[in-house]
């Protein structure tokens, strides 16, 4: 049995199951390289597979070729769901796709695709929720700031889609939980990792007021006849209103 | 009228909009542009939930709430004593731009009462639109509301900005309609959507040729109508919406249970709004646009109202039963969608997963299939799911048995809260 550490990421993951591919390793292991380090675990046992941008495309056109593009999704948002254990599950899914080819889509029942596509389904559920329940404040001017605190990895699937919104301003969303950052600079974006705050970051005048008007329209947007509190927090479940400002206002 | 400071402004024009229930966000998809605030998503999104369940996905304001109408079931009136405000056309860019930028919302929904006349009013609306859209480059998601009786000039222009277009029927019979809204002919709210529908097809057609024709309000249109304040039937309403479909291609039909938004004698004295019909009615609408069903299976002269005590699909297989149970390794997709309880993404498992396996209950249950109802109206492999054969007066007992409590309203989904996300959020 061997031991595999990959860079961070889907990609890094990738790259260490090509290996362990061609090595012919029948168990392997997979461990996010930082992850390595904490368990206490020496280079010696572990096999360090750097993250290789055309080795993780030739594998996904293998596998889109042999499967398909839904099923690759379908891998990917299951990675993000940092569960533990994954990457086992994935390996299994992955090579189960290139020997059953397109007849994995059909094989709903059966293990280890019915526990990836559930996976997969909840970290697209949340990665949806979430283009709605980012909130930008400005924290100075021009400048756009966002926390959140999603369950699963969602940042760098929900990343595009704002880069395609609020393409006028530079910003940047921060995981709180994982301390990492989308960071826009009105080019281009990109992932950055190990980001804390010193401070609570600031407010700029027009934030203020704007936040204000939010927080009344919010209000007043309920019907009183139809009240119905237990059907909102179904929908907006309390963990995510922290993060909320019409939430957290008077 | 402007008066007050702007954030009292705004709380009165956001009462006075809040009871037009559309929220919808869907149905136009646009990339976003570099440099440029805005983009739309096929599927819609919902940027929070108010203390009534119901999601928020756009700004919804009245431009004004003073009108020169007096439609009995409208806060708005004429002759109803509320406090009148407006916006200028700057104020509502200011507050879309700023609210869009910090992901509030997901666009505009515009609508007003009427000033001076249908014409100048509309201008209006349109003048801020075009505002949002050459000025400020803002590509979010626009609803404009269009005013009866208004210039099919003007209609035109209205969809060259917005996204999706509504003129809202309110009242289901021409008869309630001269009743209640005595100013609104029936001909002036019905010949916009014929044009609309119109000029959608066309640019439609147009863009097929070139990509750089116009786009006309690319999210279609809807309306809403208003249940409970006239005494028309579920069956007349059902029809109404299914020609507006068939005929008028519609995106939507809204329900809105009839809040009384204070006395006018003209309106019955209702305790509650009817929550539960208006679910009903959606859920029934569902089957009219996702379920393959027309609106006479589900009603006819013997049953002119939905059942409130079950779903309108259960109530349809039970007048029904010759035709099942059904095969679950068999059936057709358009069968399976007709068993109570199987929705349309169970239906799109069952059909995949059979290809390779064979079903049991064991594997539907995996599916995610939730057999409680189903499990009456269903064999797999020849077996029966539902234990020993019942006649129709015991399977109604077996299947208001476990809501012997009285429907809840706080369980219901109701569907008006939610965008349409796609046709599998609505499950039946
Ligand atoms: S015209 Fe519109 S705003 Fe005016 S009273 Fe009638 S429904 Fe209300």
């Amino acid at each position: 049995m061997a031991r595999y550490a990959y860079e961070g990421d889907f990609e890094g993951f990738l790259c260490a199951l090509v290996a362990s591919l061609e090595n012919g390793d029948g168990q392997p292991e997979f461990v996010r390289d930082s992850d390595a380090a904490e368990a206490g675990l020496f280079s010696g046992e572990l096999c360090q597979v750097p993250a290789v941008r055309e080795v993780t495309l030739a594998f996904r056109s293998r596998f889109v070729a042999a499967v398909s593009r839904e099923a690759f999704a379908t891998a990917r948002y299951a990675f993000h769901s940092g569960k533990k254990g994954i990457e086992q599950l994935l390996w299994r899914y992955l090579l189960l796709g290139l020997e059953q080819g397109r007849l994995l889509e059909g094989m709903l029942t059966v293990e280890p695709v019915w526990s990836i596509n559930r996976i997969a389904r909840h970290v697209s559920h949340e990665a949806h929720k979430f283009k709605g329940f980012v909130r930008f404040r400005e924290v100075t001017e021009g400048f756009l700031y966002a926390s959140i605190e999603p369950e699963a990895d969602v940042l760098p699937l929900i990343a595009p889609h704002f880069v395609g919104r609020v393409g006028d301003r530079p910003w940047m969303i921060h995981d709180l939980r994982r301390r990492q950052a989308a960071v826009f600079d009105l080019r281009s974006w990109r992932l950055v990792s190990g980001i804390e705050l010193t401070a609570e970051p600031g407010c700029s005048d027009a934030e203020r007021d704007y936040a204000a008007l939010w927080q009344r329209y919010f209000r007043h947007h309920a019907i009183t006849e139809r009240h119905n509190p237990k059907l909102q927090q179904k929908h907006v479940p309390l963990r995510y209103r922290k993060h909320l400002v019409e939430f957290t206002g008077p | 009228m402007f008066s007050l400071p702007l954030e009292q402004r705004l709380e009165v024009l956001a009462d006075s909009a809040k009871y037009d229930v559309s929220c919808s966000s869907s149905g136009s998809s646009r990339a976003g542009k570099a440099g440029a605030l805005g983009s739309t998503a096929a599927s819609g999104i919902c940027h929070s939930w108010s203390a009534d369940g119901r999601c928020i996905s756009l700004l919804k304001i009245l431009l004004t709430n003073a009108c020169i109408y007096d439609c009995a079931y409208c806060l708005n009136r004429r002759s109803n004593d509320i406090p009148r405000a407006a916006f200028t056309p700057d104020e509502v860019v200011a507050l879309t731009m700023n609210f869009y930028r910090r992901n509030y919302i997901e666009g505009l929904f515009l609508s007003t009462g009427v000033l001076r006349s249908a014409d100048y009013t509309m201008e209006q609306l349109i003048a801020v639109a075009r505002r949002l859209r050459e000025v400020e480059r803002f590509n979010g998601y626009i609803h404009l509301k269009l005013v009866p009786g208004a210039d099919p000039l003007l209609v035109a222009r209205a969809g060259r900005y917005a996204d999706r277009l509504s003129i809202n029927i309110e009242l289901p019979s021409s008869r309630s309609l001269a009743l209640l809204a005595p100013d609104k002919p029936r001909e002036s709210v019905i010949a916009p959507m014929r044009q609309v529908s119109g000029l959608i097809v066309e640019s439609r057609a147009d863009r097929k040729e070139s990509r750089k024709a116009p786009r006309f309000a690319p999210a279609g249109q809807s309306t809403q109508l208003i249940v409970g304040a006239t005494p028309e039937s579920d069956r007349e309403i059902i029809t109404l919406s299914e020609g507006l479909y068939r005929s008028l291609e519609l995106k939507r039909v809204y329900y809105s249970a009839f809040i009384p938004v204070s006395s006018d004698n003209r309106l019955p004295a209702l305790p509650t709004p009817p929550l539960l019909r208006e679910h009903r009615l959606y859920q029934a609408d569902w089957l009219l646009r996702f379920y393959g069903f027309a609106a006479h299976e589900l009603l006819d002269e013997a049953h002119p109202n939905l059942d409130m005590r079950f779903d309108p699909k259960s109530d349809w297989a039970l007048r029904n039963l010759q035709l099942f149970p059904v095969e679950v390794n068999r059936a057709d997709y358009e069968v399976l969608l007709r068993v109570p309880g199987v929705g349309v993404r169970s239906a799109r498992r069952i059909v995949q997963a059979r290809r390779g396996t064979r079903l049991g209950e064991v594997e539907l249950r995996k599916l995610g299939v939730v057999l409680k109802r189903a499990r009456y109206f269903l064999t797999a492999g020849g077996r029966y799911l539902g234990g020993i054969r019942l006649d129709g007066p015991q399977l109604i007992e077996r299947l208001l048995a476990p809501a012997r409590r009285p429907a809840r309203l706080d369980q219901l989904e109701l569907f008006a809260a939610l965008p349409d996300l796609s046709a599998v959020s609505g499950e039946l």
